[in-house]
């Protein structure tokens, strides 16, 4: 018997003429571990809810075909039945966290099914430890990073130990080597407790792990197939904007003229290492040195003094724990400065600091030569632009123009000049005649530039972002830090925090790694990145090109970097 | 910000059976409720307190002190004047109706510490654990842990979204009463649709991990009903009997009072 069996299944939400999923037909066996991908809107969230049920039976819509987990119908049950055999991890997590402390919330699940409350106790120590919370099963789940939450919402889960698992975006908030564990955790569930997996994902070379692939578009299953079948497939990939694995990327662009002896498309850094040798390549190191040199020189030359320094920087939360211990930095005009870190070390608490949401419990923030504590957050505001992570804590205007509109009028700017600078905003993030939309009705990504919209308006010289390429596709991730990149250029100091090291790398001037509170490296991305060891001690890993690169003895940032360097025939690629 | 009241603390009151608790809050309504002279309700005051600092929850008074101020006050200012009495002073003031406002502000706010100690030291779970021990319909320990379940939700995101406002520059503490009013507004749209989201995400996410599965739930947290548990529950007791007593003989009456 199939875990779980689809067949035909069509749906409709109520309201929406549009189907969200259309003719899906899957089967997926007993302990297989399959990921999912497609880019936003595919209908991979609609998908993953009609597994256990809760549509139809909760979301009603038009629904038709028929869904059977171990052969059990599940149009005709009880969601909280289901819930023995299949699990689901949603994708926003926040709202799926409603227990008083961290420990409660991994029993709530076994409770449900009338688990001996020691076997309970013994679950809760194995799953966070699993997901790495061991220590925090006191704390209270408001208290906690984003990435701690998403753990949290992983391990509630686990410790019901259903039959299958399925997971969406499930790592969209961890750190490089936390998304690496979530895979980790699920391979060895469905190799050893035979457990069924589904996880939607965007990350590809986590989804080399998996034993199948299958990708979705528009509502359809447009191809499955072995991982390293589909992964090895640039167009597939492109047309489902997914991100391709970056050493098959950089063979692949080396055109088929390189033709890698009727041998597969090399995926990983050691496969790429012998297709390497193979084919005989070597790469102009003077090149790339003075490809480097001009980048440096190149983003450099925007600098200006600096606007935010930090001297010996404390917080401490209310609860007396101690998230910033002796922070230093000074960033200056012009920079594109990435923090990075593992969750909970501190990133958040740091960024709050500079637009004045937090105030230091020890040492000083100063923006723009004035002390934080001496300055309203209103003023703090016409200076740093603070872009959250998710759009929807913000927008409450019924049109896009009202929204961006909003902070320019908040500080007095007169009418003819607010509409002008909303249509300046709105160029900048290629939002132009949307004035009159709803933003409720936009994508996530297109409201997430609303939100950028209506930071930029208000003319800050520095632009926070918290994770802004989070719940977004790989070409919306693209085109969103493309329109960063621009700002930048355009004379903005821009600070990222962000787990994606891919962006850090193609993006970034400069990185600063948190640890536990503390900074523990600062220095351009380049300088930064090579440093693998230390990175990995702070759960970082750089991308994997960076990794290839290091092997080779080539600091490469980017694909491109190294296309360049190993001079090929013009043309290939730029 | 943190809105909740709940304090994780080790004392032998926070480690109750949550049915105590349950018993010890409503007797320690029952305790002002039944006096009406300010000085019997002063003294069921003081039992509120003496059990609030024995589980080391008074600290919460701090957040709720302005609520008990005001309660206080009003309530005292109505009955001066609503109140009648014999001995009159001005008006319609008398000695028994100023009597009657004091005892009457100090009944709520005693009533208002009881439920705020309750809460200090009782975790939402525990809550709906000890409703459903004293043999509370499932449904119904469902529906109202649920609502539980969703404060907390709320507040957090409430908190996400004034911080998401006010660094746009919204600045919500001065300005005229209207001109602050006007200034909630952004912050009531997400909140408000949050608050949707989230309900239904609750829902979602109980029935997923089956919630209402199975009869025969267990529950992680275990508590034994001890004999520390009759003493306490068994003292607040004979305090509401004690004091029943004497309120039927009609000692602790304000005389003179004419309703
Ligand atoms: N409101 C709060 N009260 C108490 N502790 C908090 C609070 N917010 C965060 N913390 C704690 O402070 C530490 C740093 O949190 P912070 O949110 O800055 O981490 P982060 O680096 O942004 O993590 P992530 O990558 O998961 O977003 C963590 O241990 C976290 O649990
Ligand atoms: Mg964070």
């Amino acid at each position: 018997m199939n875990a779980v069996e689809v067949q035909g299944l069509s749906f409709a939400y109520k309201g929406s003429e549009r189907e969200a999923i259309s003719g899906v037909d899957l089967a997926i066996s007993p302990g297989e571990f399959v990921v999912l991908m497609g880019p936003s809107g595919a209908g991979k969230s609609t998908f993953c809810l009609t597994l256990n049920g809760l549509i139809p039976n909760f979301k009603k819509g038009k629904y038709s075909g028929e869904v059977r987990v171990f052969g059990v119908p599940t149009k005709k049950h009880k969601v909280s039945d289901l819930a023995r055999d299949i699990v689901l991890v949603f994708q926003d997590f926040e709202t799926q966290i409603f227990s008083t402390n961290v420990e409660l919330e991994v029993a709530f699940g076994p409770e449900n099914f009338g688990v001996d409350p020691d076997e309970i106790g013994r679950r809760i120590h194995a799953t966070l430890k699993r997901v790495r919370l061991d220590g925090f099963e006191a704390r209270q789940p408001a208290t906690l990073s984003g990435g701690q939450k998403q753990r949290l919402a992983i391990a509630s889960a686990l410790s019901i130990q259903p039959r299958i698992i399925c997971m969406d975006e499930p790592t969209t908030d961890l750190d490089p080597i936390g998304k690496f564990d979530v895979f980790q955790v699920a391979d060895e569930l469905s190799r050893e407790k035979n457990m069924t997996m589904l996880i939607v994902e965007h990350e590809t070379e986590e989804a080399l792990k998996a034993d199948r692939i299958v990708l979705m578009r528009d509502g359809r299953i447009v191809a499955e197939g072995n991982a390293r079948a589909i992964l090895a497939s640039p167009a597939l990939l492109e047309e489902c904007s997914v991100k391709p694995l970056e050493v098959a990327e950089f063979f692949a662009s080396l055109g088929p003229g390189a033709s890698l002896d009727g041998g597969e498309l090399p995926l990983t850094v050691e496969e790429g290492l012998s297709a390497w040798e193979r084919l005989g390549l070597a790469a102009d190191r003077r090149r790339l040195d003075s490809l480097v040199s001009e980048k440096t020189r190149q983003q450099q030359a925007g600098y200006g003094d600096p606007v935010i320094e930090v001297r010996n920087l404390v917080h401490r939360y209310e609860n007396g724990l101690e998230a910033l211990r002796g922070v230093d930095l000074t960033i200056r005009r012009g920079e594109f400065v990435a923090v990075l870190g593992q969750n909970g070390s501190g990133k958040t608490t740091l960024v709050k600091h500079f637009n004045g949401l937090l105030a230091p419990t020890g040492g000083e923030v100063v923006v723009n030569a004035r002390d934080t504590r001496a300055t309203s957050m209103f003023e703090l505001s016409k200076t740093v632009g603070y872009v959250f992570q998710n759009p929807d804590h913000q927008i409450f205007a019924q049109t896009v123009f009202d929204e961006v509109a909003y902070g320019p009028r908040l500080f007095g700017v007169p009418e003819g000049e607010v509409k002008a600078r909303v249509v300046d905003a709105l160029e900048a993030v290629g939002l132009t005649g949307s004035e009159e939309e709803d933003p409720f009705s936009l994508t996530k990504g297109q409201r997430q530039r609303v939100a950028v919209a209506s930071v930029l308006a208000a003319k800050p010289e520095v632009i926070i972002l918290d994770e802004p390429t989070t719940g977004l596709d790989y070409k919306e991730q693209e085109s969103m830090m493309d329109l960063i990149k621009r700002l930048n250029e355009m004379g903005h100091t821009i600070i990222i925090v962000t787990h994606s090291m891919w962006v850090t790398a193609a993006y970034a001037h400069r990185a600063v790694v948190l640890k536990e509170g503390q900074v523990v490296m600062d220095g351009p991305v380049r300088d930064v990145f090579v440093r693998e060891k230390e990175l990995a001690d702070v759960f970082l890993k750089p991308p994997q090109i960076v990794r290839f690169g290091a092997r080779l003895g080539l600091p490469v940032l980017t694909v491109d970097e190294l296309v360049a360097c190993v001079g090929r025939e013009e043309g290939a690629r730029k | 910000m943190n809105l909740y009241l709940y304090l994780d603390k080790d004392t032998p009151i926070h480690r109750m059976d949550p049915r105590a608790k349950l018993f010890v809050l409503l007797f320690s309504f029952a305790l002002p409720l039944l006096n009406q002279h300010p000085l019997w309700v002063a003294g069921a005051f003081a039992v509120i307190l003496a059990y609030g600092a024995a589980a080391r929850s008074l600290e919460n008074l701090r957040r709720i002190r302005q609520i008990l101020f005001f309660i206080f006050i009003f309530s005292t200012l109505v009955w001066t004047f609503f109140a009648k009495g014999t001995d009159v002073l001005i008006w319609r003031v008398s000695r028994q109706s100023i009597l009657y406002g004091i005892g009457t502000g100090l009944k709520l706010d005693a009533m208002i510490i009881a439920g705020m100690v309750f809460l200090s030291t009782t975790k939402n779970e525990e809550i709906s654990q000890g409703l459903i021990l004293l043999g509370l319909p499932y449904p119904m320990a469902f529906a109202f842990s649920t609502a539980l379940r969703l404060v907390p939700t709320f507040v957090g995101a409430g908190a996400t979204i004034a911080q998401a406002q006010r660094s746009r520059g919204l600045d919500i503490d001065s300005g005229s009463f209207i001109e602050r009013v006007r200034k909630y507004i952004p912050l009531l749209v997400p909140i408000f649709l949050t608050a949707i989201r989230s309900s239904d995400g609750l829902a979602m996410a109980l029935e997923g991990k089956g919630f209402g599965a199975s009869t025969k739930r267990t529950f992680y947290l275990r508590f034994k009903w001890t004999a520390r548990e009759t003493v306490v529950v068994g003292l607040f007791l004979a305090l509401v009997v004690a004091n029943t007593y004497l309120t039927l003989t009609g000692r602790t009456l304000i005389r003179g009072l004419m309703k």
